[in-house]
């Protein structure tokens, strides 16, 4: 990959986008998976 | 297969394959990232722009494969009244939101740059778009209607009736006259994409699966952990 090339920020763009949306999604399912696994072993 | 739909069943197998599903998922987003990023040539019209491919595409598919698995669910939920369909359809609205959305964006970023546009009202883009409304309505059902049966129930139907618009997104670009290019990988006549462009596309394709699978095990994980407090608190209730 060129970063220097034409449209090289529109790549950019995709990527950190899709970089985020993926990581976003895992961070949000994975606090609400443990979250809901400590209250199940709270409440016993 | 009844006995792994089991609830309890199913969150001791997801816990025990989980590990091992986000290693294959990281082992092949590595080796589709190298492939896209360093390994396959620019375009000899799109130039590096040709790279935004491999993350619009499999976002794409994983966007109409997850709506078309929530009817599956919906429709199984709605039949045999499984304890665990319902929930495997919801969990899996919010990933395929992303998907869809991402799939969007990254079209969109393409376009302006190969189209001199962000957005067209084609009937590809526009049954995309179609797809996203159809995954918000589905997600605000289940968040609208406090009794989770009913809320099943309509959201099941929702997704029931909202597959028809699969093979719309699908086949728009062969039914009607497109901006956006018509099938290029999964074509009866063999795929157009040269194999330096075509094996990063496909182990990509393979990556955003299998990161689904460990998305959707987590999601139904919680899922099902949220459903047994929420009994457990109806139960002390209705004790009291």
């Amino acid at each position: 990959m060129d970063w220097s090339a034409p449209h090289a920020g529109f790549v950019m763009a995709a990527y950190a986008a899709s970089a985020i949306g993926i990581f976003g999604l895992i961070i949000w399912l994975v606090r609400r998976d443990i979250n809901a696994r400590k209250q199940d072993q709270r409440l016993g | 297969m009844q006995k792994f739909a089991n609830p309890h069943v199913f969150v001791k197998l997801a816990t025990a394959i989980l590990p091992y599903v986000w290693a294959l998922t990281a082992i092949l987003f590595v080796i589709g990232l190298y492939g896209a990023l360093v390994t396959s040539p620019p375009d000899y019209q799109q130039g590096e722009t040709v790279r935004i491919i491999y993350v619009h595409v499999p976002a794409s598919w994983l966007a109409l494969m997850i709506y078309s698995l929530m009817a599956v669910f919906s429709a199984v939920a709605l039949i045999f009244r499984h304890p665990l369909a319902d929930a495997a359809a919801k969990s899996a609205a919010p990933i395929g939101a992303v998907f869809c959305f991402l799939a969007l964006f990254t079209g969109s970023v393409w376009g302006k740059p190969m189209w001199g546009t962000w957005w067209v009202w084609d009937a590809r883009l526009t049954s995309m778009f179609v797809l996203m409304l159809l995954y918000l309505g589905y997600i605000a059902i289940w968040r609208a209607i406090d009794d989770p049966h009913r809320a099943a129930s309509i959201a099941a139907i929702v997704a029931l009736v909202g597959a028809i618009n699969v093979p719309i997104v699908k086949y728009s670009v062969d039914w009607w006259n497109t901006l956006h290019q018509p099938a290029s990988v999964f074509r009866m006549s063999g795929s157009t994409i040269d194999k330096s462009m075509l094996w990063p596309l496909l182990v990509m394709a393979l990556a955003y699966t299998m990161l689904f699978v460990a998305l959707h095990l987590v999601a139904l994980r919680g899922e099902v952990f949220l459903r047994k407090i929420r009994n457990r608190r109806l139960a002390e209730v209705r004790n009291k």
